[in-house]
């Protein structure tokens, strides 16, 4: 039952309305999706250079070039490659990569988990410091830990993630010699995670704990890289939005009813905090499968986002349409999953969405 | 330090309750970095450098190349050519075998071949011309015939080019694409080397053969571990933990003088058959006039060039000295800013102030920006005005295949495919191959594709030698480039580990069968 104003209760409104507001949520994902297809489409082919030129290497003959171009189908007019493409899209056929000369289905398979086990790892790292930051921040407001986190963000959303990461690749891997600083494993080390495709967990499952250890031990410094923008910001949000709950009256209530200061912190003001942390999660985990990249090419970490770098260089036509569009359906699937945890954390979202 | 201080504590921990028994030895793992990912390890269709690198170690072909550009037998114990050129019979080694015990035979050849022609990728189009689907065919299990449809005296320099496949573990896994998907991800070769794992984005490891039917002398490389990675400071970083026994030829100098400083390494360098050439696009104003050719090389500082912007060896002639057979014994060329005065004086260009024009580099490396400046500043002085653009690769090639969209001037490294003063010549300056990045001169003069003709029916060494001399007397007359220097590869490598050796043929000197590791194991 919903509550409308006025105090009259709508019996089965509120499920209801939920489902409309899912269902237009996914058609609009599903145009965006398109829109994304065409565009990229039509400007990887527009941009300078010959993809069979590249694919075949400098000193392929003019006649080699010819023959590939045909048969990529380069030669058709813009609308029937992209009907191909959305053909071959449909039974879930990305093509095949000039690149690596196999499927992309099967580059992508092997590099997403990757950058997916990087990216989870950064977001961990970027709640499990930046929450309490945000919330030690807001807590002592205006104090010198508030600078410092303050601070802390400011470096973060201006630092480099390049920069950060060569600086923890030399301090780490040349100077201190403590951690790898290249790849998910030691390259003697053989296990192929063919579970799950991330390495942390398949490790698990199987029981392979001198395998867990290592690969977080490889995970730390790459994920550290990435994660420091994303936890000056998660900082920078949490405590915002802690000090903006702090001002409500329910919480002045708690104090004077003598509510100790870490269930107020924690229960009665984090929680709906959390709504803000939670929306910038699902941007920045869609983000930063896309901007992994750098972060992927320094530690020469085999994922998707150096793969798509890559492929753009090489003008990789089919493996660029591949990148963008599974880095695109996470976009919009991030956004979605962000929507309906919103809701269920914060309630006031779910009865508004069935208004 | 820390990786070999660990091994060596790991294998002595090992060592002691395997005392009694006979203690197996560690093995010996090279780690090398390489600045790009495999594309394939599929024969037929493999294109860059490191994609032959890998084939060099996992396949084998009929002949090899040794480091003066000589064929030397492999798979094939020898080998003979019909009286007319045009037939070549080869006669594989008794003992040849893959790596799954199988011998080779002829009818391997055959196939590999034909698989090359049909797919029509990789080195296919060294074989286009001269062989045709059905020309090679088994005489015996042991003797395989190429029939060439053409006198083509460079053609042996490519057979090494071709690596051969187990026939029948390929066609039992062809599917419908001739085993393309298969040999993605699997090899079937009698290589020295059998692929261990491969993670395209990071890693390839290879291991050694130890049944390898060329056998393996003092200290062999038991596993290669190549690292793709082009950054500087990781490949420092590997260096200094210990993990990284060879670096790639493509570091910056900064890199090697580090890795020089370290006690483990030394710096391996050798003078290579790539060429660093300025491209003068010769069909358009004002690089269409000889005059205004020759003004531009005698206004390039050449010392300044190889001294410090990028440390090579001396070119003479369109042919680096590598070819010694072949080499015309040109003067060197010098930077003489009133030569170049004198030459734009003779032009037809010379009353025209200033003299436009445009000069590309590609994007990305230093030295190719600072040869651009220094270019711009000498040529400026005497009248002309350079317009300097950066480029990447792809932009590079695309603008190269029409001769009005082809700069005047072009900075571009050029070196032969196989192991013959044709794969310098033709691809560069012949008029069917016109409109690559490799012939942005457009050359298009019959004399030059005259010569260049005659030396290829020419199976006489003597005859052809000649003519290539005079081809090259020709080109230092015609201008159709600056020739800068020849690249001087470096590599900083473990002190334990001997073996590189330039050779002219892409990636064939990265043949791990041919380095050793000299110091104790363990």
């Amino acid at each position: 039952m919903a509550a409308r104003p006025g105090g009259a209760r709508v019996k089965g409104g509120c499920g209801l309305e939920f489902l409309f507001f899912l269902t237009r949520r996914v058609l609009w994902s599903f145009l965006v999706l398109v829109g994304l297809s065409m565009v990229i489409f039509t400007i990887a082919r527009v941009v300078p250079g010959d993809p069979a030129r590249m694919a075949l290497g400098p000193r392929a003959s003019q006649e080699q070039v010819a023959d590939l171009r045909k048969s990529m189908g380069l030669d058709l007019p813009l609308a029937e490659q992209y009907a191909r493409f959305v053909g071959g899209l449909a039974h879930g056929d990305l093509g095949a990569s000039f690149l690596t000369k196999r499927s992309v289905n099967a580059d992508i398979s092997e590099t997403f988990a990757a950058t997916l086990e990087l990216v989870i790892a950064t977001i961990i790292i970027a709640f499990a410091i930046g929450v309490p930051l945000g919330v030690a921040a807001a807590h002592w407001k205006d104090g010198w830990a508030d600078n410092c986190v303050r601070l802390f963000a400011i470096l973060g959303a201006v630092t480099p993630s390049f920069f950060l990461a060569l600086l923890l690749q030399v301090l780490a891997g040349y100077v201190l010699h403590v951690l790898p600083t290249t790849g998910r494993l030691p390259p003697d080390m053989a296990f192929q995670p063919d579970l799950t495709g991330l390495v942390v967990l398949d490790s698990i499952f199987r029981g392979r704990f001198d395998v867990l250890i290592e690969a977080l031990r490889h995970l730390l410094l790459p994920a550290l890289a990435l994660a420091m923008a994303t936890t000056g910001q998660i900082a920078r949000i949490t405590r915002s939005s802690m000090i903006d709950v702090a001002k409500q009256d329910y919480i002045e209530a708690a104090r004077a009813f003598g509510i100790p200061t870490r269930v107020r912190l924690f229960k009665y003001m984090l929680r709906p905090s959390f709504v803000p942390p939670l929306t910038i999660m699902g941007l920045e985990f869609a983000s930063l499968i896309g901007n992994a990249f750098v972060v992927e090419l320094v530690f020469a970490w085999p994922g998707m986002a150096a793969y798509g770098v890559r492929t753009i260089m090489q003008k990789d036509l089919n493996a660029i349409m591949g990148v963008v569009m599974i880095s695109g359906l996470f976009f919009v699937s991030a956004n979605l999953l962000v929507d309906l945890i919103v809701g269920f954390v914060d309630p006031r979202v779910r009865i508004q969405g069935a208004r | 330090m820390g990786e070999r201080l660990r091994r060596v504590l790991l294998a002595g921990c090992a060592a002691m309750p395997l005392a009694a028994t006979g203690a197996l030895a560690d093995p010996v793992v090279v780690t090398m970095n390489t600045v790009q990912i495999f594309s394939t390890v599929d024969p037929a269709k493999i294109s860059d450098y490191t994609d032959y690198m890998a084939s060099v170690n996992l396949y084998d072909g009929l002949v090899n190349v040794d480091r003066k550009g000589n064929l030397v037998p492999e798979l094939a114990e020898k080998w003979e050519f019909s009286a007319d050129g045009k037939e070549v019979t080869f006669h594989i080694r008794p003992d040849a075998h893959f790596q799954d015990g199988t011998p080779v035979e002829a009818s391997d050849v055959v196939y590999s071949v034909e698989r090359l022609l049909r797919i029509k990728q990789g080195p296919s189009n060294l074989f286009a011309d001269v062989l045709k689907p059905g020309s090679v065919t088994a005489v015996d299990p042991k003797t395989v015939k190429f029939a060439l449809s053409k006198t083509f005296s460079p053609f042996l320099t490519t057979v090494p080019a071709i690596r051969v496949l187990n026939a029948k573990i390929v066609q039992a896994n062809a599917g419908d694409d001739d085993g393309q998907t298969y040999l993605a991800t699997h090899t079937a070769g009698a290589g020295p080397y059998k692929l261990k794992s491969w993670e395209r984005g990071s890693q390839m490891t290879i291991e050694r053969d130890p049944n390898y039917y060329r056998g393996w002398g003092e200290g062999p490389i038991d596993e290669v571990r190549w690292l793709i990675t082009n950054n500087e400071a990781t490949v420092r970083s590997l260096a200094a933990s210990g993990e990284l026994t060879m670096t790639s030829q493509f570091q910056a100098p900064d890199t090697y003088t580090a890795l020089a400083k370290m006690d483990r390494f030394k710096i391996v360098a050798d003078d290579t058959a790539v060429a660093f050439y300025l491209k003068l696009n010769t069909k358009v104003a004002p690089t269409d006039d000889v005059h205004i050719r020759r003004a531009i090389a005698c206004a390039t500082d050449y010392e300044t060039v190889r001294k410090d912007i990028l440390p090579g060896g001396e070119l003479t002639t369109p042919l680096p000295k590598v070819f010694a057979d072949y080499h015309y014994d040109a003067a060197a060329p010098k930077f003489d800013l009133d030569c170049a005065k004198a030459e734009i004086a003779k032009s037809k260009y010379a009353e025209q102030k200033p003299i436009a024009v445009s000069l590309i580099y590609v994007a990305g490396a230093k030295f190719e920006e600072d040869l651009a400046l220094l270019m711009q500043a000498q040529l400026d002085q005497i009248g002309f005005k350079t317009t300097v653009q950066s480029e990447p690769w792809n932009r590079v090639t695309e603008v190269a295949t029409k001769v009005e969209t082809t700069p005047n001037i072009a900075e571009v490294f050029f070196g032969p495919t196989y192991p013959s003063p044709d794969s310098m010549f033709f691809t560069q300056y012949d008029s069917k191959a016109a409109g690559t990045w490799a012939s942005m001169e457009w050359l298009k003069n019959p004399d030059i594709d005259k010569q260049i003709e005659s030396a290829r029916d020419s199976s006489d060494l003597g005859e052809q030698a000649k003519i290539y001399k005079n081809l090259q007397k020709d080109l230092i007359d015609l201008q159709p480039d600056v020739f800068l220097l020849t690249q001087r590869v470096q590599h900083a490598m473990d002190k334990c580990l001997d073996g590189y050796a330039y050779v002219p043929m892409q990636s064939f000197e990265y043949n791990m069968h041919k380095y050793k590791w000299t110091c104790k194991k363990g």
